[in-house]
């Protein structure tokens, strides 16, 4: 299905797109400004590379947003699928819990639900994913459920069961192959949403690359410009490159097959 | 290929959904390597019947039982049923060949096992060709074919098939009935197929159930169940039937329009004065043009054959068949004298 754009629809693309884009170019401009704001360079951005603790930095806040993606999708695929499957009777309830997050207040989250958590888990920085497991429920679960209204879930499942297949392995052959990009889409935004969290990481007294940012800052304000256009483009990057990835592949099959 | 056909057997199985009895004491036993055909129209329990013998739908009473084993303890994943199912089932992200695959794949069978079987399966269904295609690149009936050799792949003990075709367009359907029919009598394989297209079950099975609300009202080869209809409800879904009053005139006699029959070779056993109904086919009516009486009021041409919708005083039309030569003699508006012929008429009670 296609559908033209008229002149009304274009106009607020564009508008949207130059409110949207105007802040970037500015700051990556701001961020190549050379010292004094003289000229342009990237000293900026090999400056972040020399800070004291950068790189201890970055891997915590990997590890964290790594685990994070992994908890989540481990959680949260195997619930939206229980819904759609019959568990219908509890989708409401399921579906206000995960969409919750967004209205309490992340000061109220890191001040309340520490004290839930494990002695253990409070001394490592691992107590944070748990965190960003609940902050991130709610786009996941969205995005996770969309995915799975796209296929003929009931029909899939029934047919793996009837070829022989274990819940456990339709899950994994089966029905998360056939959400891929819901998939990739859920652990991207958590990826980012980890990545970037600030609040609670300082609450919490952790070390992660916006906390270290924040203090890096103060020293070089061109830097932490830098250091922001630097982690937004790397996720960028990688979301690209991921969701192309599929694509890529597929494209050098159906290559392989002559579509008459 | 070597599977071998097994008993199929349902024993007073009843499902409800709240209320709603979607399965009715249903008792059915299909032999091995029979196929049986469950007709009815939608929302009679086809499908509730299926899923109950494929372990999927496991909430009902009576018991399922293959080769005399009770099958209630034992899983989905463990009966060993191939099913295909109305459309989409193929799994999206693998090609003709791994869904027709899957199977061995999830049973641990090696590559090159199971790569060998699934080319010999495609081939079987024709599609040996394609087998690099996801289901986005193949047509509704292509697809339907993987499903089936991906059903078979596993050398199923019996073969559900719900209504395999009803997404297909009318030449394909026709055509992959005609293949799914050799393909089961090659293979042997016992086989419940489901569908709510009369022609279809006609043309397919050794013998047809049709269902109504949850009720299997008769089980017969095609042939006997388009002539000994049961019920008017049988009768009316297998094939055009004019359900006529009728008043019972001695224990083998009625009066039907104007016409004492007599049916004692359908044993019915009436009751003198009783009101009945009675099941004329079409083509058990002959008529003759007259100066007056029932009136033709709908002439439809079929191709070699012509039907005629004719008003007798009754609420509905009677409808006759005629072939389109002689249907030629006969207009709308045209005074018709009616006969029945006795040979083929059946009275219920209901
Ligand atoms: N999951 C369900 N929940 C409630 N009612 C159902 C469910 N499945 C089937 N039914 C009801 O059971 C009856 C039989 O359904 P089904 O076996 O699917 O019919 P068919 O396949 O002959 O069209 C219908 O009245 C249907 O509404
Ligand atoms: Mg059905």
């Amino acid at each position: 299905m296609k559908r033209t754009l008229g002149w009304s629809d274009r106009t607020i693309l564009i508008a949207a797109g130059f409110f949207f884009i105007t802040p970037f170019l500015a700051a990556g401009e701001y961020s190549l400004r050379g010292y004094g704001g003289k000229g342009h360079t990237f000293a900026n951005y090999t400056w972040i590379l020399h800070q004291l603790g950068f790189g201890p930095a970055l891997l915590t806040s990997l590890r964290i947003a790594g685990v994070s993606v992994l908890l989540l999708l481990f959680l949260m695929i195997p619930t939206v699928v229980y819904v759609q499957l019959g568990g219908r009777r509890w989708a409401r309830l399921i579906e206000i819990l995960c969409l919750l997050p967004i209205v309490i207040p992340v000061v109220s989250l890191a001040i309340g639900a520490q004290v839930a958590m494990p002695k253990r888990l409070q001394s490592t920085s691992y107590e944070l994913c748990f965190f960003y497991v609940i902050i991130c429920m709610p786009y996941v679960y969205r995005t996770l459920n969309t995915g799975l209204q796209a296929i003929a879930l009931p029909t899939l499942v029934e047919a793996s069961s009837s070829l022989g297949a274990t819940p456990v392995k339709t899950l994994v052959l089966v029905i998360i192959p056939a959400i891929r990009s819901a998939t990739l889409g859920a652990a991207f935004i958590t990826f980012a949403i980890s990545m970037g969290e600030y609040a609670l990481a300082v609450l919490l007294h952790f070390h992660t690359l916006p906390t270290w940012a924040t203090n890096a800052a103060q020293e070089n304000l061109y830097g932490s410009v830098a250091i922001s256009i630097g982690s937004l483009f790397s996720v960028w990057f990688l979301l690209v490159l991921f969701s192309y990835l599929p694509a890529i592949k597929g494209a050098l099959q159906n290559k392989k097959v002559k579509v008459t | 290929m070597d599977i071998h056909g097994s008993t199929v057997e349902f024993h007073g199985v009843t499902r409800k959904f709240g209320n709603v009895v979607a399965l009715n004491d249903f008792s059915l036993k299909i032999k091995p390597g029979e196929l049986v055909t469950l007709l009815g129209p939608s929302g009679c329990g086809k499908t509730t019947a299926l899923r109950i013998l494929a372990g999927i739908d496991k909430e009902h009473s009576g018991v399922v039982e293959i080769d005399g084993k009770d099958m209630s303890s034992i899983p989905a994943n463990k009966r060993n049923i191939g099913m295909v199912f109305q459309a989409y089932s193929l799994f999206p992200n693998m090609t003709a060949q791994e869904n027709v695959e899957y199977g061995l794949r999830v049973r641990g069978v090696d590559s090159v096992a199971r790569s060998k079987r699934a080319s010999e399966l495609l081939e079987l269904v024709g599609l040996a060709s394609q087998s690099a295609r996801r289901s986005t690149q193949l047509s509704g009936g292509q697809q339907q074919r993987v499903a089936l050799a991906r059903a078979l792949a596993i050398e199923p003990s019996v073969l559900l098939l719900d209504e395999p075709l009803s997404a297909l367009d009318a030449q394909v359907r026709s055509q992959l009935r005609d293949e799914i029919r050799r393909i089961q009598k090659t293979i042997g394989i016992t086989t419940l197929f489901v569908t709510h297209d009369q022609e279809e079950a006609m043309a397919v099975s050794d013998r047809v159930g049709v269902m109504n609300k949850g009720n299997l009202d008769q089980i017969d080869s095609p042939s006997h169940l388009y002539n000994k209809p049961k019920t008017p409800f049988v009768a009316g879904f297998v094939g055009l039937t004019n359900v006529v009053p009728a008043v019972a005139q001695s224990k083998n006699e009625v009066l039907v329009l104007d016409q004492v029959l007599d049916i004692s070779e359908h044993a019915p056993s009436l009751v003198k004065g009783e009101e009945v109904k009675a099941l004329i086919r079409p083509e058990a009516i002959s008529i003759e043009k007259a100066a007056k009486g029932a009136v033709v009021i709908t002439k439809s041409f079929l191709g070699p054959m012509t039907r005629i919708g004719i008003d007798v005083g009754l609420h509905d039309l009677i409808y006759v068949e005629l072939t389109s030569k002689e249907a030629k003699k006969i207009d709308t508006g045209d005074h018709v004298e009616v006969t029945i012929s006795s040979d083929s008429v059946m009275v219920t009670h209901a």
